[in-house]
């Protein structure tokens, strides 16, 4: 399939600082390749992450959010990622309940040390989302009324 | 002699009015979750098919018509910045006519007192260009609850103010037809019967309170000490202003990025807390007995003095729809006892 | 039950245990059921219990147009004294300073809140003073108490989606929902915040999904399910619904109930080492 045709998704990952952003740095001082899709959005812990930050990824054409910190016990603010996690796991339902397609949101602990994993996610969710193409419906709901 | 139209003469025109791509609105159900409604909500809404549209079985719609020409979401122009430039962007006038049918006299004459502060000291263009674009067929009310209070404020079941058309029920489900502006004249040409029957005008419900006291209390000065007590179950939403056919009040934002953006221009409520905060911090009616105030005051003696008309068409709306029942008939009933 | 009630307030009164007894009324009989504020013994016969009394009274304890009347008593049933265990549990109020009136409930309504189908809290448990017995069991089966969420959830997402699309366009941005709910109290709400506008004050679809969402999460393991946001909103929208599905993820996720236990750990500001989930890779 000719690349440049193929739909591109925009992928916005909120990652934390001391952890998936230096993963993803460690793939870029290895040369590992994978899909320039993602647009990385830099926050110091994932316990910042507020659930609106995803509700606005979609609002500004986001196919796909992707959120990751550091693996559970590694947090470099002890326990951000906990309250992270517990936040995610009632999000979700959420989701479910409105019909936003979940698919679509993607959670992931990459430490600083796992420029592979990083690698793999990003190119994972990039082909994943390529074949599910645009997500329209919350664009949808932003039309000006 | 006056003119007639049955009801399924009505829709057969509403039908082909939609057919032919115009925009018609009017009372319709609008399949709400029902929890602890005896019936769907119905609502002034754009109609799709001519079936859809209620003229009576019911006391009024949750809303109000104000609707269509002051809506509750409005874009004042945009701007993209451009380098250091700011480049900015017109909004468009709806151009698209509207027929609003099916809406009660207390909703029609909130239009008429609407069009003096929205060409006061400043002519509101949006305001006067929907104004101008729709047509209004009220229909007189055949029946009342305990929230209507038109007969209290000067206003009534058969009240024409406002309206292009007056619909008055008979029996056999027809309606005597009265045009009374060329708008409406225009819209129904030819469409009536000629008749020597002519409508009963319906009676509208007993009057409540008494006026006069009510201007009497409030002439009273400002600082009267009944309004923490009155005010005190209120807990500042504001239903009863977005509901209500004659409230006006808007804020105007920014909604954008780093871009460029929108101003727009939302509804507002005086029982916000927020309404009145000033930049500073302060905010001169912080507490919900001094808002309650304001609104009766603004709606009984200040618009009155201003533009010689009430802000009030007792349509009840703020009644049926506060939280914990409340609106501005208990208020009024309560300070007109006291003089 | 009635003469209980008013028996109890006029001693607190006359007493001076409180200053102010928040209860129902009605203004007479053809009139709805309002909440009042009795402040004078002689006036207890104002305060009205039948099963239209639908507010949750709890909420005018975060309103200081109340909290400035002096001490106060509260009538509740179940489903509001649920709400003020979580006040409670948030440091919103001294329970020690307020005199908890409980009212054996059957539910409210005719026909009857769909809240009331699944209702365990027919007598509150904790209140200072107790008054009637319900006649209503309060072991509704556990498996109803989710019921209209899991036959919504067997809709496919693009038709929860459309379905929501509809409900949302009706909303006006009134915040009755907001106003009449005990767990809202803060004094700058986040759709207030508009430096930077963090949440869209526009009543368009999207503004309306970002104030829903926002709202509903925030209520996540604190809402108490009293449904008065839902009665409350002029466009009955289905907020019993939204709800629910948190309700139901604390539930499922961390076995939790918000104000049913006293000893439980609110779940929102706190966390565990063996919160499970499978869907973190």
């Amino acid at each position: 399939m000719n690349e440049a045709s193929a739909f591109q998704p925009k992928i916005i990952a909120y990652v934390c600082n001391w952890c998936t952003y230096l993963g993803a740095d460690l793939a870029g001082t290895n040369r590992l390749e994978y899909p320039a899709n993602v647009r990385i959005i830099r926050l110091p812990c994932t316990g910042r992450i507020d659930f609106n930050l995803i509700v606005k990824a979609f609002e500004r054409g986001a196919d796909a959010v992707l959120v990751s910190g550091c693996h559970p016990g590694d947090c470099h603010y002890t326990a951000g990622n906990y309250h992270a996690r517990r936040r995610w796991i009632l999000f979700r339902q959420l989701l479910e309940t409105l019909g936003i397609d979940v698919n679509r949101v993607h959670f992931s602990w990459i430490s600083a040390a796992e420029g592979k994993k990083w690698q793999q996610v990003i190119t994972e969710i990039t082909e994943k989302t390529q074949a599910m193409g645009p997500y329209t419906a919350y664009r949808e709901i932003c039309q000006e009324c | 002699m006056s003119e007639l139209l049955a009801k399924k003469d009505i829709l057969r025109l509403v039908e082909q009015w939609l057919a032919a791509g115009r925009r018609v609105a009017g009372p319709r159900c609008v399949n709400a979750n029902a929890q602890h409604r005896q019936t769907d909500l119905i609502n002034y809404a754009w109609l799709t098919k001519a079936d859809e549209l209620k003229l009576d079985g019911f006391i009024r719609p949750t809303n109000s018509i104000k609707d269509f020409v002051f809506p509750r979401h409005e874009k004042l122009y945009g701007y993209q910045f451009k380098g250091k430039q700011i480049e900015l962007v017109p909004a468009e006038l709806p151009t698209a006519e509207q027929i609003v049918i099916g809406a009660r006299p207390c909703d029609a004459a909130a239009l008429a007192i609407l069009d003096a502060v929205f060409n006061w000291d400043f002519k509101d263009e949006f305001y006067n260009r929907r104004r101008e674009l729709t047509t209004v067929v009220t229909v007189a009310c055949a029946k009342y609850d305990d929230f209507c209070f038109c007969t209290s404020v000067g206003d009534g079941p058969c009240d024409p103010r406002g309206s292009d058309v007056l619909l008055i029920p008979m029996d056999g489900d027809r309606y005597e037809v009265r045009c009374l502006t060329e708008k409406g004249k225009k819209l129904l040409a030819g469409a009536t019967a000629t008749s020597s029957e002519t409508a009963k005008e319906p009676e509208g419900p007993p009057v409540r309170f008494d006026l006069d006291a009510v201007g009497k209390f409030l002439a009273g000065g400002y600082e009267q000490p009944d309004w923490p007590d009155l005010a005190r179950r209120c807990l500042g939403c504001g239903a009863c202003a977005y509901t209500c056919p004659t409230c006006h009040c808007f804020d105007i934002v920014d909604e954008g990025s780093a871009s460029g953006g929108v101003r727009v221009r939302n509804w507002d409520a005086c029982q916000f807390t927020m309404f009145t905060a000033h930049a500073s911090g302060h905010n001169p009616r912080g507490d919900q007995a001094q808002r309650q105030r304001q609104r009766i005051h603004h709606k009984f003696q200040i618009y009155p003095e201003k533009f010689g008309q009430l802000l009030c068409t007792g349509c009840g709306n703020c009644s049926r729809n506060c939280p914990v029942e409340m609106g501005v008939l208990p208020v009024l009933k309560t300070i007109a006892a006291k003089t | 039950m009635l003469d209980e009630l008013r028996q109890t307030c006029r001693r607190l009164l006359q007493d001076g245990a409180v200053q102010a007894v928040i209860g129902y009324g009605r203004a007479s009989p053809d009139d709805p059921v309002v909440p009042i504020f009795v402040t004078k013994p002689e006036e207890v016969d104002r305060l009205v219990w039948d099963d239209h009394c639908f507010a949750n009274l709890t909420k005018y304890l975060s309103r200081k147009e109340v909290l400035s009347l002096g001490k106060l008593a509260i009538c509740v049933k179940g489903c509001d004294e649920r709400a003020l265990l979580v006040l409670e549990k948030e440091s919103q109020i001294d329970r020690s300073q307020i005199t908890v009136i409980g009212l054996a409930c059957d539910g409210v309504g005719q026909p009857r809140l769909p809240k009331c189908e699944s209702c365990d809290v027919h007598t509150p448990r904790r209140a200072d003073v107790a008054i009637g017995k319900a006649t209503a069991p309060d072991d509704a089966a556990a498996g109803k108490r989710y019921a209209e969420l899991e036959e919504f959830l067997k809709k496919t997402p693009e038709q929860r989606m459309a379905y929501w699309k509809a409900e949302l366009a009706r909303c006006i941005k009134c915040y009755a929902c907001r106003q009449v709910c005990p767990m809202c109290y803060c004094r700058q709400c986040i759709v207030d915040k508009n430096r930077p506008v963090s949440i869209s004050t526009s009543a368009t679809l999207k503004g309306n999904f970002a104030w829903h969402i926002n709202r509903a999460f925030h209520l996540a393991g604190r809402c108490v399910g009293c449904d008065e946001c839902t009665r409350a909103c002029p466009a009955g929208i289905d907020l019993r619904l939204l709800n629910l599905s948190m309700a139901k993820a604390a539930e499922d996720g961390f076995g939790y109930r918000p104000g049913m236990d006293p000893n439980a750990e609110p779940i929102i500001g706190a966390y565990s080492q063996q919160d499970h989930e499978e869907f973190i890779r």
